[in-house]
């Protein structure tokens, strides 16, 4: 038994048979949340947003639903709704029934005896999600008090701690007086989590509750829901964009698209055997962190439709590659597929559809780019960007008139790498590790740095002046994470791309031919240079952001975060554009993103930084198949991936805590603090972790291989700073999901 | 915190006699008393002027730089101030007119806060309703129209009462009518003089502190933490005045802070039109009649106002916002 996806629409097609057994094994009275055609409508200034249209689903006790769809898909809604949080000015109809209680209808203080009680949710933002003014102690005492107004303070205190410890807050008694800012971010979302299940909630909404934070604090935040949910048996709904993140999690799946549920199922059908053709394209466009084998990555062309106008044939069909008129004729309903009474689809091409259909076909994904330098050895290749021993130290001081150096904080403390013709080499590690400083250094290129930085065979130690600077400027080029802060919004994207040109010197022919160019090279209509940015969408902003990164022909693009604000169909298409630029042009990339997928999808070699320094380094495919470093392995394991099988069985590396202050940067090994390997440790050995700093060395190939080999085998290109590589891990840090609470399908 | 006030302190004693010296050079060499001396009738000679303002401390024939030692000799050894041409001593009638402004302010600053703070919450929570629009269309108009004007129209309507009553309720100027006896009298006498001053002040004043809370509480309710507040079965009124309120007071009440120290400091024209001589009208009467003391005295007393308010401002601040610390 494996759903709780119920029949929503009387007549659907069933036969009788599986009409009984799903009334038998889904009485209405089973399910702790019942939905039921759930609409909700916005008047706007346009007109009419119809933002949730016709939403059901049965939730039964203790367990998890995903919601998982894009940004506009009217998940959030569909649970603010719910919860009835949604401005007064929103029209909300059809049913939400919490244990048979009709729950829309009621008063703003009829429905406050229910959230908060058995009735809650976690929200996306910790940051900005508590208040500021008030100690974290209080906030949840005061979730307590309005439910329980007898209890007494010593009892409520008591029930604080005791959440706080739950959810895993060191000293959870002394934290109670602190206020949310004293907390990262993190630790915030663990407090919410905590005022949540203050009251042993039926059924908890988690409204993307790990998109702000870090993999491994998201790895973290996860561990912490689902004890959460053990603990109090509660039903979970999870909204999500990332389908990584339920895969493991999850036991039932409603992909929303447009507002409409547009898939339902169990989670190992929509996984495994996706029905709509949006679903198999989001699946799709996700990169895989385990997979090496490189595919191109699925892209969704198009934009959601404007849900102001109502749809009249399939929402879907203006992006579906496989949509004939017939698709355009009535929006299609939510069907059983065929062969599975819980597994539906609202597509009229379902049945033809299944696990035999690869999904690149369907989307008519383009071939692999494959660059000229791909076949030529790295070492043959000429150098493009060089860093040696950079390093960026900022001074922290007290005192107002006489200021005291009271610490240094090394934000990049000697790196060392460089790139070679045609190569992305990506930079990966937490906020915090001195990716962007990094880049901030080398974008800055001037004599007086602290390490010597050369690009394109330029070095900042030669003559910093104006003319090598603007002689570096063409060989590099810069593509910023947020498409929308980084175009000026007067600017037309013609003038936009025309300036680095004038710059250059060129003639306004030249420029003209150039422009439009470049706007075919990174698949924009030439005919929309007369636009302004905010007339195009995220994925088409970034794409001006490319083309004006490259007007000036650089041989080295820094890209930082590129694809990180899009949405995951956009995000596909923007990095199969820079895969398909990288062969075309001959361009090198650095790359930094946190996203360790779609790092292992475009890199060849990938650096990862841990408070400054590079611990591991080398070919993307030796690190993330092999990793060494016991943060790499860390960090890796952190990542969810999409795929309900896997994300069950594998064993996770949790680390403990947060990325230290680089304040408190220990003497030996930076990562000790955190360490699973030094955590399990004899002291005899520990000692040398805290004592001195374990150099970059070589992964030497091992000892069999060497045997077979007649010559010295060359080193492999892997390089990690560890003592003890093979160390134990130490069991706390490591959690596997056993999979006896989740039923095979 | 004592560091921090002690650390405060001293920059702030540093710069108001940075302030008060550069104003006494100022006022020394350009008001010069003795040329109002001439104009007495009958003219007293040269002679008997230089005579009479030596005797004051205010001899013209020394050199600024001569009269500024003496001048701060005095302060420092004798906390003397000086004193004014016409002989009264700056000392004395300071103390008179710092009460005379405080009482003038004291009642309607207080009114002020208490009903533009309120009348901004009250807003906040029917955004775009009629009771909103009236109440935010009425502090725009006070912030738009000159106070004298204002205070002009509420004269005015006072006296307008008295005539249609036909019996003086209300006192349009002045403190207290002269001679009257203590007790009862007395206290309705004080309070007919009162009503006016406090009345128009507070009219006029309300609207700024009004606009600024109801902003600020809009700007917090739609806040993440109100709908967290929410989520935990609190009423949207009940989140609005538990949570967003408190975040919404910080701004504000840095700026209240800053405007306590200004009751004792008085102001220019409600002090002349409601003729009630206090530090305010002082400060610039001394200019007029080339008054060096006196001139440079009110400036002082502004400087450490204004030292004092930044002080409070910075006190309030860690009061109600946690994320604050002094250090």
């Amino acid at each position: 038994m494996s759903s709780e996806i119920a029949a929503g629409h009387a007549e659907q097609p069933q036969s009788t048979v599986e009409r009984l057994h799903v009334a038998g094994l889904h009485a209405p009275t089973d399910a702790v949340l019942s939905v039921r055609d759930l609409n909700v409508r916005f008047n706007t200034e346009n007109g009419v947003v119809h933002a949730v249209r016709g939403v059901d689903f049965d939730l039964l006790p203790g367990k998890t639903l995903g919601i998982v769809g894009e940004s506009g898909s009217g998940k959030s809604v569909t649970s603010l709704a719910i919860m009835g949080l949604l401005p007064s000015t929103a029209e909300i109809s059809g049913s939400v029934r919490l244990k048979g209680k009709e729950l829309l209808g009621l008063s703003d203080k009829a429905m406050c005896e229910y959230r908060g009680n058995e009735l809650a949710m976690v929200f996306q933002d910790p940051l900005s999600s508590l208040t500021p003014v008030y100690t974290v102690g209080t906030q949840i005492v005061e979730a307590l008090t309005i439910h329980n107004p007898t209890m007494s303070r010593q009892a409520k205190e008591a029930r604080a701690v005791e959440l706080l410890a739950m959810v895993g807050i060191p000293s959870p008694k002394d934290r109670l007086k602190a206020f949310p800012h004293e907390f990262s971010g993190g630790m915030r979302q663990r407090v919410m989590i905590a005022i949540a299940i203050a009251n042993n909630p039926r059924v908890l909404i988690a409204d993307e509750p790990t998109t702000a934070l870090d993999v491994t604090i998201q790895a973290q935040v996860l561990e912490v829901l689902h004890t959460a949910q053990e603990e109090t048996g509660a039903a979970v709904v999870m909204i999500t964009h990332d389908l990584g993140v339920v895969a493991g999690m999850a036991d039932d799946i409603m992909v929303m698209y447009a507002g409409k549920p547009v898939e339902t199922g169990a989670v190992d059908d929509i996984y495994y055997n996706p029905r709509m053709p949006y679903t198999m394209g989001l699946l799709g466009a996700v990169p895989r962190v385990d997979v090496a084998e490189k595919s191109s990555l699925v892209p969704i062309e198009g934009m959601p439709p404007n849900l102001i106008h109502t749809p009249t044939g399939c929402s879907f069909a203006p992006r579906c590659p496989l949509a004939t008129d017939a698709c355009l004729d009535g929006e299609p309903v939510l069907a059983a597929v065929p062969g599975s009474a819980l597994h539906r689809a609202a597509c009229i091409k379902s049945g033809s559809l299944g696990s035999d259909v690869d999904v690149h076909d369907v989307f008519s994904a383009p071939p692999v780019a494959v660059s000229r330098f791909d076949a030529i050895p790295r070492a043959e290749r000429s150098t493009v960007l060089q860093l040696k021993d950079v390093r960026k130290h900022f001074p922290l001081t007290k005192g107002a008139l006489l200021k005291r150096r009271i610490g240094t904080v090394k934000a990049v403390d000697g790196v060392s790498f460089d790139i070679r013709e045609g190569e992305c080499f990506s930079i990966v590690g937490e906020s915090g590790s001195g990716k962007t400083t990094t880049l901030l250094e080398i974008m800055e290129f001037h004599k007086d740095q602290d390490g010597e930085v050369t690009i394109g065979g330029i070095s900042n130690k030669q003559a910093a002046d104006a003319r090598t600077k603007s002689a570096m400027r063409r060989e590099m080029q810069m593509v910023f994470q947020d498409p929308t802060g980084a175009l000026d919004p007067r600017f037309t994207v013609y003038e936009v791309l025309a300036e680095p040109l004038q710059n250059a010197g060129m003639d306004k022919q030249a420029i003209r031919t150039r422009i439009m160019e470049l706007m075919k090279l990174v698949g924009l209509q030439p005919d929309h240079v007369n636009r302004f940015p905010n007339q195009f969408s995220g994925g088409q902003r970034q794409r001006v952001g490319i083309a004006r990164a490259l007007a000036v022909n650089p041989k080295l693009v820094v890209l930082d975060e590129p694809v990180s604000a899009l949405d995951v169909s956009v995000q596909a298409g923007v990095i199969n554009l820079l895969d398909k630029l990288r062969a075309e042009l001959g361009l090198s990339y650095l790359l930094v993103a946190h996203d360790l997928s779609v790092v292992r999808h475009i890199s060849n070699r990938v650096a990862v930084m841990y408070l400054g320094k590079i611990v591991e380094i080398g070919e993307v495919d030796r690190v993330f198949d092999n990793p060494r470093h016991p943060y790499t392995r860390a960090l890796l394991s952190a990542i969810p991936v999409p795929d309900p099988q896997v994300e069950k069985t594998r064993e996770r590396i949790i680390l403990r805590g947060d990325l230290p202050s680089p304040l408190d940067a220990p003497k030996g090994c930076n990562f000790a603090t955190r360490c699973p390997v030094f955590a399990a440790l004899p002291p005899a050995k520990q000692e040398k972790c805290l004592t001195l700093e374990p150099p970059l060395e070589p992964v030497a190939p091992s000892a069999a291989a060497q045997a077979l080999a007649a010559q010295p085998l060359p080193a492999l290109d892997q390089r990690f700073a560890c003592f003890f590589p093979d160390g134990e891990l130490d069991e706390d840090m490591l959690v596997v999901h056993e999979s006896s609470d989740h039923h095979a399908p | 915190m004592l560091r921090y006030l002690a650390k405060r302190g001293i920059t702030y004693v540093f710069m108001i006699f940075l302030t008060t010296s550069a104003g006494y050079f100022l006022a020394v060499s350009s008001l010069k008393p003795a040329l109002l001396e001439q104009e007495r009738i009958p003219r007293p000679t040269p002679e008997q002027v230089a005579n009479s303002m030596r005797l004051k401390g205010l001899d013209p024939d020394l050199s600024p730089w001569e009269r500024y030692v003496e001048w701060l000799t005095a302060i420092v050894t004798r906390w003397d101030w000086g004193r004014s041409p016409n002989g009264a001593y700056i000392n004395a009638e300071f103390g008179d007119r710092v009460w005379i402004s405080t009482r003038l302010f004291l009642a309607s600053i207080i009114l002020t806060l208490v009903i533009g703070v309120a009348l901004g919450v009250y807003s906040a929570a029917r955004q775009y309703k009629f009771q909103d629009r009236a109440i935010t269309s009425y502090s725009y108009l006070a912030y738009i129209v000159p106070a004298p004007i204002a205070y002009f129209l509420v004269q005015l309507g006072a006296i307008n009462i008295n005539e249609t009553v036909g019996e003086r309720i209300f006192f349009v100027t002045g403190i207290s009518t002269p001679g009257i006896e203590p007790g009862w009298a007395q206290f309705v006498d004080m309070l007919a003089h009162y009503a006016v001053p406090t009345v128009a002040i507070t009219l006029v004043g309300w609207g700024s502190y009004q606009i600024a809370q109801r902003q600020y509480l809009l700007d917090n309710v739609n806040a993440d933490f109100v709908r967290t507040a929410r989520a935990k079965g609190l009423t949207r009124n009940q989140a609005i005045s538990r949570h967003a309120l408190r975040v919404s007071f910080i701004p504000v009440a840095q700026s209240i802070a800053f405007t306590i120290p200004a009751i004792f400091a008085g102001g220019f024209f409600a002090e002349k039109i409601f003729a009630w001589p206090g530090v305010g009208s002082w400060s610039i009467d001394a200019i007029s009649l080339q008054d060096v003391n006196a001139a440079t005295a009110t400036l002082a007393y502004g400087s450490v106002i204004f030292a004092l308010g930044a002080i409070l401002a910075d006190f309030a601040t860690t009061l109600v916002d946690p994320r604050v610390r002094v250090q």
